[in-house]
């Protein structure tokens, strides 16, 4: 028996190089707990076939030398992240049978290094969703308390970290996917810089706004998936070069902004609101100033984030048509397949969001919306720029409410939406953000303490991130 | 907003919607047209407004878009990628006649 609940990367590659056990062993405890509570969480959707081959491979380099700290170590893959071979499905009916037909940057990443892909983990329809209740293949739970959601849209890969059925897992983002299921399940999640992580083979949703995401049990765990997986991809447009990368690890002024009047907004939980203030005590116990920080615009980011997406979900999605891959209705005539395929194929959130994001493009209402969501953005990074000069990082909760219960707002998009907005101004402005667990209730929901840094410095939010998990 | 103005939306973006469902999107939307509408208060408030036109290259931003030259053998992928068609012909991707 290998006790999964307390392994780490850094232990289980220890153990696989003394051969205490073998990767096989390793990922048959996995696939063990995977066959005794998949049925009720429903995190995966599919266990890969060939993970028993990956497993073997993986051996060969402990064999030969070549293992380095990812080999070997059993993951789950959103289902938005192309495996070459493998379904990925976005969770959307449109997609049910596509097959990958090449390799992620990040998944050639990880399997250079040896990483076993499990399986793909469900999520909210194209990533559209902060409960994991969008997606066509059915709810997921959160294996803390089955009756409340995991979170979203990454919902799949967090509870299937928090039932000890993956070592770790990989996310996406778009505005909080990764932070807020990891924050709702009690772990650690990463929303990289904007560019940090090459975006070639993940399903497209808002593209100036996605990001790769780690989700694992500590910072540790995330930090040396981050790592594997990083680096520059000229098969994305907007990675960032090799030479903008050179390791600038400056020391940091221990100083943390508070941004007071974002806080103050409504549908903030008190309990919340609460562990949040003790969370800044223990920051301040370990040695940081904790400074309150003016950002007048950062509370039209949910509202600036709710044009851009929408926009940008309309055209990306232009791409699902019947014709060339996925989903394909039989139609009178050429113009009746693509309406009767996408009407089938997409589920309600995606029609809404398509059809939100097309009214916006629309003539007439460019202007009032996209083109004035466009200039706040600005703002709101220039604001923010401002406030860097001064602090390291700023913090905030993850999220403003508890997990809560299945279907509880499933029928209020605006309540749903109010979930991301402690997570848009990281998407927005392009910058780093993680979500660190900051304890419990009393009946055992976790609370999550979200610290956002700038452009390119993840390094702050991993040294903050171990000070504070020491503290918790 | 009126279940004609959806209705044109959803001529505009290809999908087919039950009137039913459009009648729940027309009332869904004026909430949320009327939460993102803050932006345009936003503008007026900050004192970090920038109204001025900025070019493109006030933003560096320059070209990344590689030559386009071909850089695989012809057919090489094929077979691969229409795996995924729904309806293929002789190396091609059949549609229904539109002329």
């Amino acid at each position: 028996m290998i006790d999964l609940k307390n392994l780490t990367i850094e232990k289980a590659h220890e153990s696989l190089k003394r051969g205490e056990y073998t990767v096989t062993d390793l990922v048959n405890e996995y696939l063990k707990v995977i066959n005794e509570k998949n049925g009720e969480i429903n995190a995966f959707l599919e266990i890969y076939d060939d993970v028993l081959l990956q497993a073997k491979k993986a051996e060969e380099m402990f064999k030969n030398g070549t293992a380095t700290l990812m080999t070997g170590i059993p993951m789950a893959l959103k289902d938005n992240i192309l495996f070459d071979g493998h379904i990925a499905s976005a969770s959307s009916k449109i997609l049910e049978n596509y097959k990958a037909t090449y390799d992620s940057f990040v998944v050639k990443k990880l399997k250079d290094q040896g990483a076993v892909f499990l399986g793909r983990t469900n999520m909210d329809e194209f990533a559209m969703g902060s409960s994991t209740e969008t997606s066509a293949y059915g709810v997921t739970r959160n294996p803390i308390d089955p009756t409340r959601v995991p979170g979203g849209s990454s919902g799949g890969s967090a509870a299937a970290m928090a039932a000890n059925m993956s070592l770790v897992a990989l996310g996406t983002e778009t505005c909080g996917s990764v932070r807020q299921p990891a924050s709702f399940c009690g772990l650690v999640g990463l929303k990289p810089t904007y560019g940090v992580l090459s975006r070639s083979g993940i399903i497209a949703m808002g593209s100036s706004l996605d990001q790769v995401g780690p989700l694992g049990k500590n910072i540790e765990d995330v930090e040396i998936l981050f790592n594997a997986i990083n680096g520059y991809d000229p098969k994305d447009s907007t990675s960032i070069p090799d030479d903008m990368r050179v390791n600038k690890i400056k020391p940091i002024k221990k100083r943390i902004g508070v941004p007071r009047e974002f806080l103050k907004g409504e549908g903030i939980d008190s309990e919340v609101l609460k562990n949040f203030e003790e969370s800044c005590e223990k920051l301040k116990n370990a040695g940081y100033e904790i400074v309150d920080v003016s950002l007048p615009s950062i509370k039209y980011s949910l509202a600036v984030y709710y044009i851009i997406m929408p926009a940008e979900v309309s055209s990306n999605l232009a791409r699902f048509d019947g014709i060339r891959y996925g989903l394909s209705e039989e139609g009178n005539n050429l113009l009746d397949v693509y309406k009767k395929s996408r009407g089938n194929g997409f589920g309600k959130e995606a029609r809404r969001r398509i059809l939100l994001g097309t009214y916006i493009l629309s003539h007439g209402y460019y202007d009032a919306y996209y083109n004035t969501a466009v200039k706040v953005r600005e703002m709101i990074k220039r604001e923010l720029l401002n406030m860097y000069l001064d602090v390291d990082a700023f913090i905030t909760p993850t999220v403003p409410f508890l997990p809560f219960k299945l279907g509880e707002k499933l029928n209020d998009p605006i309540s749903m939406y109010l979930c991301d907005i402690f997570s848009a101004p990281a998407n927005l402005a392009d910058l780093c953000s993680i979500s660190i667990p900051s304890g419990k209730t009393k009946e055992g929901l976790p609370f999550g303490l979200q610290i956002t840094a700038p452009f390119l410095r993840e390094d702050i939010l991993f040294t903050i991130g171990k000070d504070f998990e020491k503290l918790v | 907003m009126k279940l004609e103005d959806i209705k044109k939306l959803a001529d505009l973006a290809r999908i087919d919607i039950s009137e039913n469902e459009m009648e729940g999107l027309a009332k869904d939307f004026d909430p949320i047209l009327a939460y993102v509408g803050q932006v345009q208060e936003a503008l007026k408030i900050s004192s970090m407004n920038d109204s001025s036109d900025k070019k493109p290259e006030d933003y560096f931003l320059h070209n990344v878009m590689r030559e386009d030259e071909v850089t695989n053998n012809r057919g090489e992928y094929t077979d691969k990628i229409l795996a995924d068609a729904p309806d293929i012909q002789d190396g091609f991707l059949k549609v229904k006649q539109i002329l």
